[in-house]
């Protein structure tokens, strides 16, 4: 058991800054998640954990020994990666067992622990198999089973699930979080799927270009994001966002973006915001697709927090009916997530231009139609155009 | 044998991209890098006390009239220039050119008409077929040359015999004996070893290609000569960067079979650059030519290595 | 699609070219098992099959201690390029060290220098140093040339290793040496079989190396001892043939069985490439 620590962690590779300035604080015991997109940093900072590179500037540590200088086996960590990275050659047990030979187990002792791991994840009857004549998801839990063995400090596990489908993925993350919760051993988890992440850390370390954005739980980090970049990443579907100009209007203020003006509120009922300070100037602007309803069910929204939409279109998945309409004008800011799909390319511009509302399925909105959509005044974010940073 | 195989050619290609692939120029923390040297130590002992240092000292002699015994005097480059004003060995070096014909190109050819025809066929009873093909390749160049001198020999030697059996007993001759005709029949000992491997490199580069682009071509209304020249060809250049190159060294590293069939006779008819080095510095007692001549080999087939892997790069 | 009559024109190319792949080879082993001394009838079926000329050859022509010489030579040199190859081409597949580039140029050079261009000084440093017309005179250069093969093969093959396999060695607690020879090697073995089947071949075959630097007969490899046969009984074919069967015999035994592994590695180049 123990805590992980990056103090000003850094990573160059030849002239590229992999990682930047990395500080944080992983406590006993917890789950923690990197999650980011791909040269975000998230794997360099757990392969410097590991000791799978050496730090370029900074320190980190495990428990209280400073690791900088130590080589991956006198780091007391156990490591699942992404493709498994079982010795081929080798059954099931001598898999498990590999890590405690190395570490002069007695062979005795070995035998025991094997079995007790082997146990947990249930793997008693593939003890003599190879890697080869294993499922996908067998392998993964032999994977897990390698680490889990010889109950180190600190469990890493780089994108152990993408290797898997959909539904073993799932699976496996409740299985995850089960045996890390029964055995306490603080993890280190990275992904580049934000939906792991959120499902699995209690807190999620968002990265981007080498740098931490933010690390809080997952609540901290989907109610209050601390940049467009956190925003946009965290969600599914992701975040619209515009571009938009903040007004006085009587004692309070609105937005105006596209079309639409919807009230925000007066300053003094959003304290502590730094609102105020940017009435009469343009903002981007952030709108969850679940902070949307349709009017008609939600009788009560005053006038000015609703805006009047023609629904494009409307995909109905049964649990949700997701409703795309001309909402403001796109926005190119580079602190903006990518879509991971990458599916906004396919349409162009106007796919850009258009928000998506996640309506109760009882919503009645057709191909065509005129709705009002309203709107809570809480689920309106701000960030400084120039900056990114969330406004608040 | 030739130790390079097919190594070589691979091997230039491989270095750049890998070379390049791991630049992550640092080692984990806990490493210590000069390991890697303890590491690779032994090998690079053997190769350079055996193979680099020899091949050094091959290119000082050529620079000396050296005769094994007494003291070698220093003569610059007037070993190359005989080399190329010397008749007999520029003779050596025109055989070895026609060689090449025999070992690598008519080889080539064979098995690029194989290709061609078997390009949309799945082959029954390949594995076979291409043990048979390879044999040539494993078995001992001497085992070859007795078994081809058998084959030409004068008088009563099976070709011989076929010949007059068929009725054509005036081309009957003593082929390894007879001026004009030594130098072809050697090189069709050649053709006879390399082909196999031509063929089952081709058939296993042909085999590779996806059928979707013969139905392409197909639906463009290629025929089976524009099937051939569109997509067999370009998609078998790696294969036949590698088959050129196997065989052209093959082709000039010709000493086992030249030693043990013609000795370079009759007259210097079959002499060839591989046969000089041994002839001048262990018969004649010309070391310093001899190594010349090794040396001259040497950067020739330098040369062609590179050449014909930086073609095959370059169309790729 | 290909219709029977192309695929039956296939078969008759691939069977032509085979038989004649075979007929020599074959008609040597036929004219081993002919009468001694007869003249091989144009490698026809012996009319029952004559042992005789392996028992000469076998006595008469040496070729017992041929056999032996070359075994001990080969088993030397693959058994130590082997070695010395998986150690190097660890390094230069899965370390980083300054210079590590120019070194491996430096052992590429060694996969296309010819055996033509360096016999002659070693011969004559050999020679000074009394290695001449001993076994090392055969083992030691022939290593020299093999692993830069060697080298380069195993690179290939480290190269093409997943990397998480040797970090998840090192996360266990394996150190370099343990992770080369408990991880890596046993999942290398058939490349390392293919390796040593080629070094075997090459080895077993050389033939202008154990010319040069050999000259009592007790040491003549089975090639050189073939060649020497050959000009003392270059009229008794059947004789011959017997001698070249004994000779290739291992080589083509070693084939059969691991012809995957000769035929993969002759032609890799266009599968590592």
């Amino acid at each position: 058991m123990a805590t992980v620590r990056f103090e000003g962690a850094g990573k160059r590779f030849g002239g590229v800054d992999a990682l930047v300035d990395l500080h944080l604080d992983i406590e006993d015991g917890e789950l923690a998640v990197l999650v980011g997109p791909s040269g975000s940093g998230k794997t360099t900072a757990l392969r410097l954990l590991a000791g799978l590179e050496s730090i370029t500037s900074g320190h980190v540590w495990i428990g209280d020994k400073q690791v900088d200088a130590l080589p991956p086996r006198d780091r007391d960590i156990a490591m699942v990666f992404q493709d498994y990275a079982l010795y081929p050659q080798m059954t099931v047990y001598k898999n498990l067992a590999f890590g405690l030979r190395m570490r002069k187990v007695a062979p005795g002792d070995i035998d025991g622990q094997v079995l007790t791991a082997a146990k947990t994840l249930g793997l008693e009857d593939l003890l003599e198999r190879r890697p080869r004549e294993l499922s996908g998801g067998q392998r993964q839990r032999v994977a897990l089973g390698r680490a889990l063995v010889r109950q180190p400090q600190v469990f890493l596990m780089d994108e152990p699930l993408s290797n898997l489908d959909a539904k073993l993925r799932t699976q496996t993350r409740v299985e995850i979080a089960r045996i890390q919760r029964e055995f306490g051993i603080t993890t280190v988890y990275v992904t580049h799927d934000q939906i792991e992440a959120m499902t699995l850390g209690r807190r999620v370390a968002v990265m981007r270009d080498g740098r931490l954005q933010q690390f809080d739980s997952p609540k901290g980090l989907y109610d209050r994001p601390a940049n467009l970049f956190v925003a946009s990443f965290i969600g599914s579907p992701a975040m619209n966002i515009t571009e938009g100009s903040l007004e006085h209007a009587g004692d309070g203020l609105a937005i105006a973006f596209g079309d639409h003006r919807l009230a925000v509120g007066r300053p003094e009922s959003r304290p502590d915001d730094g609102i105020g300070a940017y009435a009469g100037r343009k903002v981007l602007l952030g709108i969850r697709p679940e902070a949307m309803a349709d009017a008609s069910l939600a009788l009560g929204t005053p006038e000015d927090r609703r805006m009047t939409v023609r629904v494009e279109l409307r995909e109905d998945v049964g649990s949700d009916v997701y409703a795309y309409f001309e909402g403001g004008p796109p926005v190119s800011n580079p602190g903006l997530a990518e879509s991971p799909t990458g599916d906004d390319d396919e349409a162009g511009g106007n796919r850009r231009r258009t928000f998506v509302a996640r309506l109760s399925p009882q919503s009645k909105a057709r191909e065509g139609d005129a709705i009002q959509i309203a709107i809570n005044d809480r689920a309106l974010f701000f960030f400084d155009p120039d900056t990114g940073v969330r406004i608040g | 044998m030739v130790r390079s195989t097919a190594s070589a050619p691979a091997t230039v290609r491989t270095t750049w991209s890998a070379a390049r692939a791991r630049t992550r120029a640092d080692a984990a923390p806990g490493e210590r890098r000069s390991a890697a040297y303890l590491y690779i130590l032994p090998a690079l002992a053997f190769y350079g006390l055996f193979v680099l240092a020899p091949f050094g000292h091959s290119i000082a002699l050529s620079f000396f009239d050296y005769d094994g015994i007494s003291p070698g005097s220093w003569i610059g480059l007037a070993n190359y220039k005989e080399l190329l004003a010397d008749s007999q060995t520029r003779g050596a070096f025109v055989h070895a050119l026609v060689l090449v014909v025999f070992y690598a190109a008519l080889p080539v050819a064979i098995g690029l008409l194989l290709a061609a025809s078997l390009s949309r066929t799945r082959v029954r009873g390949l594995a076979w077929f291409r043990t048979v093909l390879f044999l040539p390749q494993i078995i001992p160049l001497v085992v070859v040359a007795v078994i081809w001198r058998y084959i030409y020999a004068p008088g009563e030697g099976p070709l011989n015999e076929a010949l007059r059996a068929t009725g054509l007993s005036g081309l009957a001759r003593p082929w390894l004996g007879d001026f004009s005709w030594a130098l072809p029949a050697v090189g069709i000992v050649g053709t006879w070893v390399q082909y196999g491997l031509c063929m089952v490199l081709f058939i296993a580069g042909v085999q590779k290609i996806p059928t979707s682009l013969y139905d392409a071509a197909r639906v463009d209304g290629a025929g089976a000569l524009n099937e051939f020249l569109a997509v067999t060809l370009p998609n078998l250049r790696n294969e036949i960067a590698v088959a050129l190159t196997l065989t052209i060294i093959a082709s000039l590293r010709n000493f086992d079979l030249i030693y043990l069939t013609t000795q370079g006779g009759p007259g210097n008819a079959t002499s060839v650059p591989a046969f000089e080095v041994y002839n001048q510095a262990f018969e004649v007692g010309r070391v310093g030519f001899a190594s010349a001549i090794g040396v001259t080999l040497a950067l020739i087939i330098f040369a062609i290595t590179i050449g014909v892997n930086r073609i095959a790069e370059a169309r790729s | 699609m290909t219709g029977r009559g192309d695929r039956a024109v296939n078969y008759v190319i691939l069977a032509s070219f085979s038989l004649i792949a075979l007929y020599p080879v074959a008609g040597i082993v036929l004219a081993a098992f002919q009468p001694p001394g007869s003249a091989a009838g144009g490698f026809s079926l012996p009319s029952e099959l004559h042992l005789a000329n392996f028992a000469e050859a076998w006595t008469q022509g040496h070729f017992a201690s041929y056999l032996r010489s070359s075994l001990i030579v080969a088993v030397s040199v693959v058994f130590v390029s082997t070695l010395v190859s998986i150690m190097s081409g660890y390094a230069f597949g899965t370390m980083t060290f300054a210079g590590n580039k120019v070194l491996f140029y430096l052992f590429l050079l060694g996969l296309m220098v010819p055996l033509e261009g360096l016999v002659i000084p070693l011969y004559f440093d050999l020679r000074a140093l009394s290695l001449t017309d001993t076994y090392w005179a055969l083992i030691l250069p022939q290593i020299g040339l093999s692993v830069a093969f060697g080298t380069f093969w195993m690179r290939a093959f480290f190269l093409a290793t997943p990397r998480s396999l040797i970090e998840a060695a090192a996360i266990d607690g394996a150190r370099r040496w343990s992770i080369l020879w408990r991880v890596l090697v046993p999942f290398a073995r058939p490349a390392v079989l293919t390796m040593m089947v080629l070094i075997f071949m090459w080895t077993w075959n050389e033939f202008l190396l154990a010319l040069v630097m050999v000259s009592s007969e007790s040491l003549r490899t089975a090639p050189l001892g073939l060649a020497f046969f050959q000009g003392q009984h270059v009229s008794d074919v059947t004789l011959l043939a017997a001698g070249a069967v004994i000779v290739a015999l291992p080589v083509v035994v070693v084939y059969i069985f691991l012809q995957r592994h000769f035929i993969r590695g002759m032609i890799s180049g266009s599968v590592v490439g």
